[in-house]
Parts: structure tokens; sequence; C-alpha cells
């Protein structure tokens, strides 16, 4: 009787001792010695961070005009598309009121990005930190440098030498060409357009705009909307109030602007909008 | 053999296959941690913006504040600590000497009025 129970005994003993031995692995493994959050990468950060980090970027840019060490920058952060990125985190920050100013930078970068033949960016390797840190603000020679850490095997990737995105000369007042009712239902009523174009008839994105009224004003940003131009910036009138246009930067006012009345094939009446271009002479 | 020995082997067993799971097969993915864990490369690069806009505004408060998310240690602490790791990696003198500028202004600094909040 006992003999035909030996056998059973030894496999409930044998699964006993192997189970123990597993929760002793997974004790050992996430209490013992958990593993500690150190040595990360940008790519790994919360959001918020990521955000905080981009701005980062976007702030060092607009400063060094370095944009080939802002692109090895950007591709740490692992976004698929860093211009979206950057485009969706200009417009969140300025809807947000702008609390630490950087919706100006971060529109200069993703326009730069755009406007660069290697806007694909780099793929975010962990030796991308090695060309990065060794791509000099105003250089043109590379140095091999050595690295602390034998992990990382630094790529020397020559990057571009800075070249400053065009902005809007302080003192070279924009010219306003003269404002241009529009007529379309496809669009908001009382929809006021603004455009903003350099000397070279170039679209510049982050230019503040102040749209001013009887009894209010509000500054608005080119470049947020992307998808209709950089340059390009939108405000809704409201109907029998008439505004006044400028560029923070510097422009010519323009006064008296109020959505025009204009009317269906049927003969309905609605507000029609304004289109206004802002050109540097 | 004996039950005891075939016992403790079992453990053993066990122990590795729960050591392998739970650093090989499953390993913890890190995502969403903080700036302060960044590895020391990265950190450095972050300070080295901060210098690249500090030397064009001027602005310590500021400054410092972008640093408070590196960690609780003070920025000066935080900005020296980089500029140690720029000179063991032999940065290019254009970046260290905006690290030199930065934290020699951030040992000087006073916050206005409270701390740094992140």
């Amino acid at each position: 009787m006992s003999a035909k129970h030996e056998p059973s005994r030894g496999s409930w003993y044998l699964l006993t001792g192997l189970l123990i031995g597993l929760a002793l692995g997974l004790l050992v493994a996430w209490v013992l010695a958990p593993v500690e959050y150190l040595e990360t990468a940008p790519a790994s950060l919360r959001p918020d961070f990521k955000d905080k980090y981009r701005g980062m970027i976007a702030s060092a840019y607009l400063v060094t005009g370095d944009l080939g060490r802002a692109q090895s920058r950007l591709s740490l952060l692992g976004d698929v598309d860093p211009v979206q990125a950057l485009t969706l985190q200009a417009q969140n920050t300025h809807a947000a009121g702008d609390p630490d100013g950087s919706a100006y930078a971060l529109a200069r970068l993703a326009d730069a990005l755009k406007q660069s033949p290697s806007e694909a960016g780099l793929s975010p390797t962990p030796e991308l930190i090695a060309s990065l840190i060794q791509s000099p603000a105003g250089g043109a020679t590379l140095t091999p440098t050595r690295r602390p850490s034998s992990v990382l095997t630094p790529i020397y990737t020559p990057t571009p030498r800075p070249t400053r995105t065009p902005t809007p000369t302080v003192g070279a007042a924009f010219v306003a060409v003269a404002p241009e009712s529009v007529c379309d239902l496809n669009l908001s009523e009382g929809l006021l357009q603004i455009e903003v174009k350099d000397v070279a008839g170039q679209p510049i994105p982050g230019v503040e705009i102040i749209i001013s009224w009887e009894d209010g004003e509000e500054h608005i940003f080119t470049g947020l909307k992307p998808e209709l131009g950089n340059g390009y910036s939108d405000f809704v009138m409201k109907p029998n109030v008439g505004y006044s246009v400028q560029l923070a930067s510097g422009s010519q006012l323009v006064t008296n602007l109020s959505a025009p009345s204009c009317q269906t094939n049927s003969g309905e009446s609605y507000r029609g909008g304004i289109r206004l271009l802002f050109q540097q002479p | 053999m004996s039950r005891w020995i075939k016992f403790f082997i079992m453990i053993a067993l066990g122990l590795a296959a729960g050591l392998v799971y739970a650093w090989a097969i499953s390993p913890v993915e890190y995502t969403n941690t903080a700036p302060d864990t960044l590895r020391a490369d990265y950190r450095c690069d972050y300070v080295l913006m901060v210098a690249e806009v500090f030397h064009s505004d001027q602005n310590i408060d500021q400054a410092a504040r972008r640093l408070g998310i590196l960690g609780s240690e003070p920025p000066a602490r935080i900005a020296s600590q980089a500029l140690e790791y720029a000179r063991l990696a032999n940065f290019p003198a254009s970046d260290l000497a905006l690290l030199q500028s930065l934290t020699a202004t951030l040992q000087t600094w006073q916050p206005a009025s409270g701390g740094i909040s992140p």
C-alpha cells in the first residue's frame, strides 16, 4: 500500500521545490533586488517631461540656430513624427497661455524641420548622443573624443553648420496689403484670415499678431495651423465690431476691419470673412 | 540521489526560472520615467541646452527652474556635475564655456522666493 504511494509523493515534493524556487526567484527580482530606474533615455520620459524636454530643445535651437543638433536631440525622444509633435505642443502651449514662452520656439523649430531636406530625422539610437555632443555649436571640424562609457560607440556624424531660419527683422515694418473680403460658405462666419510673409514671399511662423477692438485685445500667432500654411493665423470676428490688426514686431496698423455682408445664391445674407496679408518690403 | 538533493535541485531550477522570467522574458520596460533618472550624458545635454538659452537671455531664475526637473539637488550642483561630465567626455570648448558660465552664475545665485519647483 505504502509502496504504491511512493512515486506520487516524489513528484509532489519536486513540484513543491520548483514552486518554492520560482517564488524565491521572483522575490529576488521584484522585491529584494528590484529594478532601479536609473540611466534611462529621454524616450522613456513621462509625456509631460517629454514636453519639457522638447520645449528645451526648441528654446536652445532658437538661440543657437543649430538645426542638426536640434534634430539629433529630438530623435532621442523617439517621436514618430517630430514635426507633428512640435506643432501639436506649440498649439497646446499657445492654447494654455504659453506659460513658459516656448510656443514660438516650438513653432520655429517645426517650421525649420519641415524645410530641412533631412526632416525625416535620425533614428533614436543611443549612439546619437555621441554625435550630438560632438556637434560644435559654431564649429566646422569634428574631432573624435573619448567617451566615458564603453557602452556607447561614438559615431561622429557631421551636422550641418548652424543655419538660422529667417526672423522678422526688428524695425523692418511689414506692409499690409489691402484687405480682401471673402464670401465663402465653407469658412466660418466672420473669419479674419491673416498671412505673414517675408521679403522673399515665404511664410513666417511664430509671428505675434495683435488684434484689438473697442473693449478688448487678443494676441495670436502664425504657424499654429501648419496645414493652412506656416505664416497663417485666423480669428473669428463678432458681428458689428470694428477691429484693428498689427504685428507685434512692427507693422502698418490696419483699422476698421469688420465682417462684410455676403449673400448666398438664394439671396440669404451671412457674414463673410476678410483676408489680410502682411508682407515684408 | 536522495530526495533532499532532488528537492534543492528543483528549488535552484525554480529560482533560475524565476530570475530568467523577471529579467529576460518579461523585463521591466522603462516608461513614464522622470528626468532625474536620465543617464549622465543625457542629463549633461539637457544642462547644456539650459546653458545655451541662459547664454542668450541671462535669465538665471528661469535656468534654475529648468534644471529643477533634473532632481532635488541644488541647481548649482546639477550644473557642476554636468560640467564635470562634459570635461571628462571632452565636449567642445564652446560647450564647456557655456556650462562653466552657467555653473559659475548658479553658484552665487540665490532663489528670489521659495525654492525651485520642477
